[in-house]
């Protein structure tokens, strides 16, 4: 049978020779034998207390210049003597691939099979080193089972490194240093095979599919329904986001920083003027908008000039324009004002984040945001400079964000239909003697629950202009595109929860106060 | 030296991709995507079969990538969708969204059919159903007051293109008859048209068929709607529509039943805010029954 290797990962003086030496000299280990590689020498040495590990190590020179060597000398060891596992210290700046291109060498491939990769990391430097190290140390994160933390004193610091390292590895676990009894259990707990997690969440779907409809069904709620609007509204959207992902992946991976830095207009007001202009020629709705936005935030551009550009796109473009004129037969009250609406509001919430700047970075994954895209694409964009290179990256930055978002877009999705097909009766019988103010909140509020595309929320609002005031409406075409269930979801895929609150609040405010404004001085 | 592995994670994208993108092309082959959305969301989704399956090919060429960490969940986000466009649900029909007729569904609610208790608010609703008539439809002001805006942009929209004020491209029309015999397939966009230019079509007979609308919290005892599903931009907003009809005897009528109208266009009055806009209606001189009509009709 194979033997089983665990390795450990981390930058150098992150502590993994010290890990090593904690874990492997346990007293109730000492009838385990394990040959231990090290490809790295640091400070510390490996010492076996118990004389029951076998160690060897390699040189960063020789595993650049004779892996076949390295592979050899492997195989000789595990020949000779007789191991239970095999542990393995990797180089802290040495690409994961390669050890896994050792790995499955053919020589060694069937004597060894790699089992548990433990990422060891220095609390106190990881983010500072994973802005300038290059490659290889988000890779050794992303490709870890579970993390390891050291120099950790205060929960802060702690929930600090997890957020930074599950940035890169979603879901990852990280443990304290000394906390030694959740490690052994991880190190050897039993691990799901995600494939087949996902067999048997589909399988288990399609039952609960058969089950579930007509006990919903037998409770009045309309499942049948549900699901077609879902399907409506998700194959409306998704072609939106596929240009979308496609189009912010070309900034992010074409664009080198620089020109975007040197040409952009450093004043706010003409940085503003460019975002509207940009928005009026870019034919999106919001869920095309998000992603572009979040590639704009992480190439530099000013946040203010940034969020003008996110918050007018999906209103001021000729698709929009043109869809409203359609819904509203020609209104061209409706039409101008949905478009100067638009404009002042998406400018008043820019202005919001330039007046009151938060100190906290929006991205969530905070500087390091801007250097990776968590998307398992760990070369640097500018780095990268032949086309095909380029143009793979491009591929595969354009899916992860396609996954990344998309998450949001169903769920979001999912709640809108629901809120659809059975919460707007409440949202009109709410209406019923309501004062002006009131009317528009309430639309407003809709709006945000029905997560509507913008290029087809006109009509929806038409079918309320018997009930509401033209000012409602207004709010309702206004605020809609700019923030709904839907869009906040798609936003928590890259930015900070209170970022987020920022946006929605501004930009709660502004469209109130601008739609309720003009219609006080008669302009509906 | 590279070394090469199975990557169940690579194949299992490519799998997601390849079937989201197998998809598309059925729904848009077989035509049955219009049960979802509207014709004018065909090419995108051409477009959305086409980058799947291109990144399918792409991740070809990473399928034996080694990979130590695997995941999987996140094609759940082409899964979730996939299932549910496979697994057995039907179009929604009239049954689903006038049940209780329409109830809060004229347009977006949807919510009657099988919910209609969740409808509290009866009156109001009820109101709103007034949009069938209406919809998509009724502005008076851009008819009247800016005929010549009304008629360029028209042309810019390809379908409406006229030369003489009249869409002579729209079929069923017959100018020296003064008679519109409306095709089950363009309904839509002859209502469209028709409340964009009233004025054009006044006294022409008008013959369409949809199903009988009545309610009588909103229409009076001699108004009815033949009034087809239409949907404007998705599934999500289908609704009826349709225009007005004045019969004396639509007590006669059985609600849901389909007809098949026929009558003079003349220039009726429609509330809206307390003020009094022109509406297309249709005073009826013949009914007839007709052949239910499965499809939903677009505006545009």
């Amino acid at each position: 049978m194979a033997l089983p290797i665990y390795v450990a990962t981390g930058f150098l003086d992150s502590g993994k020779t010290t890990f090593l030496n904690n874990l492997l000299n346990r007293g109730d280990w000492h009838d385990v034998k394990m040959l231990v590689l090290q490809f790295e020498s640091g400070d510390e040495e490996f010492h076996s207390r118990h004389e029951n590990c076998q160690s060897a190590s390699f040189s960063k020179k020789d595993l650049e210049q004779r892996p076949e060597q390295i592979v050899e000398s492997i195989r000789r060891e595990l020949e000779a003597g007789e191991f239970d596992e095999i542990w393995i210290e990797w180089n802290g700046v040495a690409p994961f691939s390669q050890l896994q291109a050792l790995l499955l060498h053919p020589k060694l491939h069937s004597l060894a099979t790699l089992k548990r990769v433990i990422h060891i990391a220095d609390g106190k430097n990881l983010e500072s080193l994973l802005g300038r190290t290059g490659g290889a140390l988000p890779e050794q994160i992303a490709n870890s089972d579970f993390a390891v933390v050291r120099n950790v004193h205060y929960p802060d610091d702690f929930k600090r490194v997890k957020r930074l390292l599950s940035g890169i590895n979603p879901g990852i676990a990280v443990y304290e240093f000394n906390a030694s009894n959740d490690l052994y259990k991880q190190i050897f707990a039993k691990r799901a095979n995600p494939v087949s997690f996902f067999i048997l969440t589909l399988i288990l779907a399609v039952e609960l599919y058969f089950v579930a409809r007509p006990a919903l069904e037998g409770f009045k709620i309309p499942f049948n329904t549900i699901v077609n609007v879902f399907l409506g509204i998700l194959l409306q959207a998704v072609p939106f986001l596929l240009i979308g992902v496609l189009l912010s992946s070309f900034i992010q991976i074409f664009i080198p920083q620089r020109a975007i830095e040197s040409r952009f207009p450093k004043s706010l007001g003409l940085g503003m003027l460019a975002a509207i202009i940009g928005g009026f020629c870019l034919p999106v709705c919001d869920c095309a908008s998000i992603p572009i936005f979040r590639s704009l935030v992480r190439k530099g551009i000013p946040l203010p000039v940034a969020v003008t550009f996110m918050a007018a796109a999906p209103i001021i473009n000729p698709v929009v324009i043109l869809s409203t004129y359609y819904a509203f037969t020609g209104n061209m009250t409706v039409v101008v004002g949905r478009v100067a609406l638009g404009i002042i509001v998406s400018v008043a919430t820019g202005l919001a984040f330039a007046l009151w700047p938060s100190k906290k970075p929006p991205l969530s994954g905070g500087a390091l945001d801007r250097l990776m895209c968590g998307c398992g694409c760990y070369e640097d964009a500018e780095s990268i400079t032949s086309f095909s290179g380029k143009a793979g990256l491009f591929i595969r930055h354009s899916q992860a964000e396609f996954f990344s978002v998309g998450k949001y877009l169903v769920i979001g999705t999912f709640i809108a239909s629901i809120f659809q097909v059975i919460g707007t009766g409440a949202f009109r019988s709410a209406q019923s003697g309501a004062g002006l103010a009131f009317s528009i909140i309430i639309m407003m509020v809709m709006a945000f629950a029905l997560s509507l595309c913008s290029s087809s929320d006109a009509v929806i609002a038409r079918s309320f202009s018997n009930q509401f005031p033209l000012a409602a409406i207004m709010g309702f075409l206004v605020f809609g595109p700019i923030m709904d269930i839907k869009n906040a979801m798609m936003l928590s895929s890259g930015f900070s929860k209170s970022f987020i609150a920022k946006l929605l609040l501004a930009s709660f405010i502004a469209s109130f106060a601008a739609v309720f404004l003009i219609s006080a001085f008669g302009g509906f | 030296m590279q070394a090469r592995a199975f990557n169940p994670q690579i194949f299992l994208e490519l799998l997601c991709f390849l079937a989201f993108a197998a998809l598309m092309l059925f729904l848009v082959l077989s035509g049955k995507y219009l049960s979802y959305v509207t014709p004018r969301m065909e090419p995108y989704l051409w477009f959305s079969a086409i980058v799947m399956a291109l990144w399918a090919f792409i991740g070809l060429g990473r399928l034996f990538r080694p990979q130590h960490k695997l995941r999987s969940s996140h094609c759940f986000v082409l899964a979730v969708p996939i299932l549910l466009l496979v697994l057995p649900h039907s179009p929604l029909s009239t049954a689903d969204l006038s049940g209780s007729l329409i109830g809060g569904s004229a347009i977006s609610g949807l919510s009657s059919g099988a919910s209609g208790s969740l409808n509290s608010s009866v009156s109001a609703a009820a109101a709103k159903t007034e949009a069938p008539a209406a919809v998509i439809v009724e502005n008076a002001d851009a008819a009247t007051e800016a005929p010549a805006a009304e008629v360029k942009l028209s042309n810019s929209n390809a379908s409406y293109g006229s030369t003489d004020g009249y869409a002579n491209d729209l079929p069923g029309l017959d100018v020296q008859g003064k008679k519109i015999t409306v095709p089950d397939d363009y309904f839509g966009a002859w209502i469209s048209e028709i409340c964009m230019n009233m004025n054009l079509y006044e006294g022409y007979t008008v013959v369409m068929t949809g199903f009988v609308f009545k309610d009588p919290t909103m229409l009076k005892e001699d108004e009815f709607v033949p009034a087809r599903l239409m949907m404007s931009c998705c599934v999500a907003d289908l609704s009826p529509a349709g225009l007005l009809c004045k019969y004396d005897k639509v007590s006669e009528l059985e609600a849901e039943s389909w007809v098949t109208v026929e009558g003079t266009l003349f220039i009726g009055k429609y509330e809206f805010d307390g003020q009094f806009y022109d509406d297309p209606q249709i005073s009826v001189t013949k009914i007839t029954p007709a052949q239910a009509i499965e499809a939903y009709s677009y505006p545009f």
